[in-house]
């Protein structure tokens, strides 16, 4: 049965494109506009790997992504962070949540920067869950 | 020099004894010699206060002795003693510098009173010297000391900073020190006691010399100022420079000018400038490739899509491909706009309208997305706007910005407690004055957010913002010489106040 895949993204553009990469590679594509849908929609379904952006209204991917972590069901599944922003401006800003009070949590499975080629994503996926 | 001792010389050695016998019983410490060879060597050896000589001798006469006795280094006083009536011998010997002369047979009283008189001058001579030698040094350090003041002030003069140019009383130069050649870029020695100040200074500065020099006393403190000192090879120097009248009591002395030399200055201000603009320009090109980027990335996305249908036949790909490449044609449009917007000199068109209306027109633009986010738009508009003349285009453009950046402040907003809501509201103020205002209870800005809005390309809302829609408002506002003022507190919200004046209509 083909693993299911969810794409979290406040742009139009991004979900469309994720969308039809994963479908063009025979993954089943689900899909939230923010974290906040994104956190029930893992919860709901149980995705097999998650690819979120970082800057959303909403419940930032920031955020989520310590949800997820932080959760003893959820934090298996592995996350591609694929974001505008680079990639030590994400780690720093996940350090200053921890030094402020919360756990510390691990580093992304595979963080990209956008833009991204669909053989490139398609690569990495196929890394993480085949 | 031992006062006691005497060196006695006499060939006659009857006369010597007799002389002897009678110094020594005196308490004197006699030396008798009888040949002017060996009363010398005595002198040389003993250094003797005085020396009592006869003046016929045999080989070395008294008068050799005397002379060879004052041109050597002993003080000694030097008593002839002559033949009777041989005057004329006599006054050689005091011209020669004997102390005194006295008649053989020698009277024991009359060789008292030489002897006396001769200590006296002794003495009177060892205190004169004494004196001499204590002027000589005290006016050896007196010309020390001035020597060091003035080398000090020499010094001073040479190595100073500021050019330095003084006149006597006339107004002729007597000090240019080097920094001044740099300035005026003439040597020294063809301005000290050769130019007036006239002929030296540019007409700015030497109107201030010459309106010092006839104030006197009663010309006040010059300030600080700038002039450009023109120079023969043409490099023209800007100078900051000062002057002063110098006074020795009530009697003007003459005059001095300071210089500081500007160039060095103003080339750091002119590279400050020049470095603070390229790396504006650098900021803004960054931030500009940056959000192209953005938009080429979900171009490419779309050229993906496209693709995809082409190659399947799928008609829904097909169409969801050409809604992105629409999306970012869009994006590329707004930006262009605002670029346009933000870079072109445009004059306020003032037409007659509803400020109200233009409003209520922006509200209704946003209340759809709004809802859809679960946010009010409220309207407080002041009923006493009647049609006024301004700019509609404008203000629609600025409210539109500011209430489109209050919805998206509440979407971004993580706090899920509040109800969010933007609220639009319209003055009428004094002096012809609408005042616009929108507030929200979104995220709010830190100091941070705050002093960076109105910079070009700064945004907070990844890929969605241009990063240009408050530098635009900020210069529409300026173009109609209206103000803008921001209150925000992170976690609260924001209220953006913008002034704009009217005309009434006609």
């Amino acid at each position: 049965m083909s693993k299911r895949v969810l794409a979290v993204d406040d742009d139009p553009d991004i979900i469309m494109f994720v969308k039809t990469v994963l479908e063009e590679y025979g993954y089943i594509p689900l899909i939230a506009m923010n974290g906040e849908t994104g956190l029930s929609i893992t919860r709901g379904e149980k995705p097999d790997l998650i690819i979120l952006d970082v800057l959303m209204p909403k419940q930032s991917g920031i955020r989520m992504y310590r949800e997820l972590k932080g959760d003893e069901a959820l934090k298996n599944i592995p996350v591609i962070i694929l974001s505008g922003i680079a990639r030590r401006t994400f780690l720093r800003s996940q350090e200053a949540l921890t030094e402020f009070g919360d756990q510390p949590i691990p580093e992304p499975e595979v963080y990209m920067e956008k833009p991204v080629e669909p053989a490139e994503l398609a690569e990495v996926i196929a890394n993480l869950i085949g | 020099m031992d006062m006691n001792k005497i060196v006695l010389i006499d060939d006659d050695e009857d006369s010597l004894n007799n002389l002897s016998l009678s110094l020594k019983s005196e308490g004197y410490d006699v030396i008798a010699v009888t040949s002017g060879k060996e009363g010398l060597d005595a002198v040389e050896r003993a250094s003797p206060s005085i020396v009592l000589t006869d003046l016929n001798m045999p080989e070395m006469g008294g008068i050799d002795v005397l002379k060879r006795v004052k041109i050597s280094n002993t003080d000694a006083e030097v008593i002839v003693m002559t033949g009777h009536g041989d005057m004329e011998a006599a006054v050689k010997a005091l011209r020669y510098g004997a102390s005194d002369f006295i008649n053989k047979p020698v009277s024991d009283e009359v060789l008292k009173l030489a002897l006396k008189r001769a200590k006296e001058k002794l003495v009177t001579r060892e205190r004169f010297r004494a004196y001499t030698s204590d002027l000589e040094n005290m006016c050896h350090m007196a010309i020390g000391e001035v020597k060091r003041k003035s080398d000090f002030q020499d010094k001073l003069i040479t190595s100073s900073n500021d050019g330095i140019v003084a006149t006597d009383e006339n107004g002729r130069i007597i000090i240019f020190n080097p920094e001044a050649e740099a300035i005026f870029g003439i040597p020294r020695i063809d301005v000290v006691r050769k130019l007036d100040f006239r002929q030296l200074f540019p007409p700015q500065i030497a109107d201030v010399f010459g309106r010092m020099f006839s104030a006197g006393r009663r010309m006040g403190d010059v300030d600080w100022q700038d002039v450009m000192i023109p120079r023969k090879d043409g490099d023209d120097v800007p100078a900051r420079f000062y002057c002063t009248l110098l006074f020795d009591g009530e009697e003007t002395i003459g005059s001095v000018g300071f210089f500081q030399d500007l160039r060095e200055i103003r080339r750091l201000q002119q590279e400050l400038v020049k470095s603070e603009r390229l790396a504006a320009i650098g900021q803004t090109v960054a931030r500009l490739a940056h959000y192209i980027k953005n938009i080429l990335a979900g171009l490419k996305g779309a050229t993906y899509v496209v693709n995809i249908g082409l190659d399947k036949n799928d008609i829904d790909k097909l169409k969801t491909g050409w809604q992105m490449v629409e999306r970012n044609v869009g994006r590329i449009s707004y930006l262009v706009a605002d670029l346009l917007a933000y870079s072109k000199e445009r004059e306020p068109e003032f037409r007659n309208c509803f400020p109200n209306d233009i409003a209520e027109d922006v509200c209704e633009l946003l209340d759809g997305m709004a809802m859809e986010n679960r946010i009010k738009v409220e309207r407080d508009f002041d009923p006493s706007i009647k049609d006024v003349s301004m700019d509609p285009d404008m203000a629609h453009r600025i409210l539109l910005n500011l209430v489109s950046n209050a919805v998206d402040a509440c979407i971004f907003d993580l706090d899920e407690t509040k109800r969010h809501k933007v609220s639009v509201g319209t003055h009428r103020e004094n002096d012809n004055i609408i005042r616009f205002s929108v507030l929200d209870n979104g995220t709010g800005m830190s100091e941070e957010v705050k002093n960076k809005i109105f910079s070009a390309f700064f945004s907070t809302k990844g890929g969605r913002g241009t990063g240009l829609g408050l530098l635009v408002v900020q210069k529409l506002v300026q173009e109609q010489k209206g103000s803008i003022e921001i209150v925000s507190e992170l976690g609260k919200g924001s209220t953006f106040i913008v002034r704009l004046p009217y005309k009434q209509v006609e």
